[in-house]
């Protein structure tokens, strides 16, 4: 451990000119204070400060993604059609506005050959190797059951362009494999003689409007984490999760540190809170004689986390939102955990179970985001790689989920589609990525929302802070025994003492 | 495991039969059904309405189910046509007023309220 901390204060050194003054880091609240007080005489109960932490205005806004009354009897074109009804009049002004007042917007039944014109539809991407249940029990086809795909593009994908009443292919100056079925866009171009619409420039909702959030006059702390993944074979994270509660709760370090701790004000758990091996298939398949005694993993598994939710809900508010592998259903919106599998920590009113995906307003900051199911979605359907490209994506589209309902399981909507996003948030995160990234875009009507990727805890050991009145994001990692090491490391959080960085 | 016990139901089956049928020890009973079936034939069709009222019926059905295939407001399958309605007009299509009209006469059916293809499974 001399050795890392060694080499450590050698990087600062380097780092320490390049780092920015003016950014308050939360590692910069704890070095301020005083030489650390931990190797000293304990101290008698009385004297001890105490840190108030701050409580921040709350309040929920996922009454869209609340689903009442649940009824399948319904197709899926309902909620193509009210995406479509609900996004044309937006694709329509920002068309006017990127190719001019008096560009002719038409409808595919009216195209004209060779006349340049704006058509306004839904994208369809015909992949031959997106997975088909007809195709597989097809016995034309005699195909064997695939293993699941990472990517499903291929060279012969084609992009259409659907409106009400047609479908039109398209070729030319759009990217075919950034795009996915479902994105409602505005194309410019012409059709040429071939029946097939050339496009010379496209242009998506873009960000909506936002209002501005209130200045605040502290720093106050948000954070985030995700793929908590408890209940699995191996506990390698447990140590790690163990002292992310103990640093939030403020049992961890000296004064410093504890009053540094009593700045995060809220932590929001994004999905996956169970890891996908509590989710085996066996139960199902397995004859009722064989498996009757045999309790799911998911039961002792939803209990060591309602152990570490209570310990977390006593001291922070905490707002839990479903992911893939838990016990909550499987279409989006994913509906709040059911608060009977959490007696110990649902007695406190600081629990928060919230749907996915979810949004919020803590202390004036929008929050929206969801568990990553529709990051990973559009991954596995295009070919675009990083979770944060993806994130802003999806912002740009003005819609959370383009791949609902085709390759993403959705409800089926039909009054109006949830995922469109109206408002614009300052911060707009998705859980379950597989490495740390953030960035702050600006949108056309000066709008700035900050774009965080929560990395999965149980591999990465890291969770994100976000400043509220910043908007500045940064990690807290967590190191902890690691099977794949040769040499002896210790457990533990650590601290730089020079530029005060948590390792 | 699956395969195995279907073998011994169908090894079982197998040997009832070489013993005798079930029908040797419970007979077959037709149930007399002739004078059953006549009495519970329809009877005679109500008194016919009168001609005006019952075009005007039929008008207004008529405008119903042109609302229905109208594409402009989206669908129409598996919701009723108020809730059809009332989405149009959420968005701003400007539906017709007189279909909302029809639909809240509070005399009206299912003939009414739901949606054309409504008793097919679709």
């Amino acid at each position: 451990i001399l050795d890392k901390t060694r080499k450590l204060l050698a990087e600062c050194g380097a780092q320490r000119a390049a780092k920015m003054a003016t950014l308050l880091m939360f590692s910069d609240i704890s070095a301020q204070k005083e030489a650390s007080s931990l190797l000293c005489r304990p101290t008698s109960d009385d004297q001890g400060p105490v840190y108030e932490r701050m409580s921040l205005a709350y309040s929920p806004c996922s009454e869209r993604f609340t689903v009442g009354e649940r009824s399948f009897s319904r197709q899926y074109a309902h909620i193509y059609a009210a995406r479509l009804m609900q996004m044309r009049p937006l694709l329509s002004d920002r068309a006017q506005q990127k190719w001019g007042p008096d560009v002719l917007i038409r409808k595919l039944c009216d195209l004209q050959t060779g006349e340049q014109c704006c058509i306004v539809g839904t994208l369809f991407k015909r992949m031959e190797l997106q997975p088909s249940i007809l195709k597989e029990i097809s016995e034309e086809h005699n195909l064997l059951p695939q293993p699941a795909r990472a990517k499903c593009i291929s060279e012969t994908d084609e992009l259409i362009l659907e409106d009400e009443l047609q479908r039109i292919k398209l070729e030319g100056q759009i990217d075919r494999d950034k795009c996915v079925t479902g994105s409602v866009i505005a194309i410019y171009g012409a059709e040429k003689n071939d029946g097939k619409f050339t496009v010379e420039d496209f242009c998506m909702a873009d960000l909506p409007l936002q209002t501005p959030r209130p200045a605040l006059s502290s720093d106050r702390f948000v954070l985030l984490v995700s793929g908590l993944g408890l209940g699995s074979s191996h506990a390698d994270s447990m140590l790690g999760l163990q002292l992310l509660v103990d640093m939030v709760t403020g049992q961890l370090g000296d004064q410093g540190e504890q009053s540094g701790a009593a700045t995060i004000s809220r932590v929001l758990v994004a999905g996956n809170l169970l890891s996908q091996s509590t989710q085996d298939k066996d139960a199902s398949t397995k004859p009722k004689y064989l498996t009757k005694k045999t309790q799911a993993g998911s039961v002792e598994a939803i209990r060591l986390l309602d152990e570490l939710l209570c310990q977390l809900v006593a001291s922070v508010p905490v707002d839990v939102m479903p992911g893939h592998h838990d016990p909550t259903n499987y279409t989006l919106p994913q509906q709040p955990l059911h608060r009977c599998m959490f007696p110990l920590s649902s007695v406190y009113p600081t629990l928060q179970l919230a749907s996915n995906p979810h949004q919020a307003s803590i202390d004036g900051v929008r929050f929206l985001g969801t568990s990553g199911q529709n990051i990973c979605d559009i991954q596995r359907y295009s070919s675009m790689d990083s979770h944060l490209e993806i994130l802003e994506d999806t912002l740009r589209l003005r819609h959370l989920a383009p791949t609902a309902p085709d390759t993403l399981g959705c409800y089926p909507f039909y009054q109006k589609d949830p995922f469109i996003l109206e408002e614009c948030p300052d911060v707009y995160f998705s859980g379950n990525a597989p490495t740390f990234e953030s960035k702050l875009i600006k949108g056309p009507d000066g709008q700035e929302v900050l774009l965080v990727t929560i990395p999965v805890f149980s591999s990465t050991q890291t969770a994100c802070l976000v400043n509220l009145r910043t908007l500045a994001c940064e990690p807290v990692s967590f190191s902890a025994f690691s099977a794949d090491d040769d040499e002896e490391r210790c457990g533990g959080l650590w601290r730089c003492g020079d530029c005060g960085r948590w390792g | 495991m699956k395969d195995s016990t279907k073998e011994d139901i169908n090894s079982s089956v197998t040997m009832t039969t070489k013993r005798g049928l079930i029908t040797d020890s419970f007979k077959v009973v037709k149930k007399a059904r002739n004078g059953v079936k006549r009495e519970k034939r329809p009877p005679t069709p109500p008194p016919q309405k009168e001609p005006e009222s019952e075009m005007a019926h039929e008008e207004e059905l008529q405008r119903l189910r042109q609302f229905d295939l109208d594409w402009r407001f989206g669908p129409c399958t598996g919701i009723s046509r108020q809730q059809r309605w009332e989405r149009a007009k959420r968005h701003g299509l400007s539906p017709p007023e007189e279909v909302r009209d029809l639909l809240l006469q509070t005399h009206t059916g299912p003939d009414y309220n739901l949606s054309l293809w409504s008793e097919y499974p679709l």
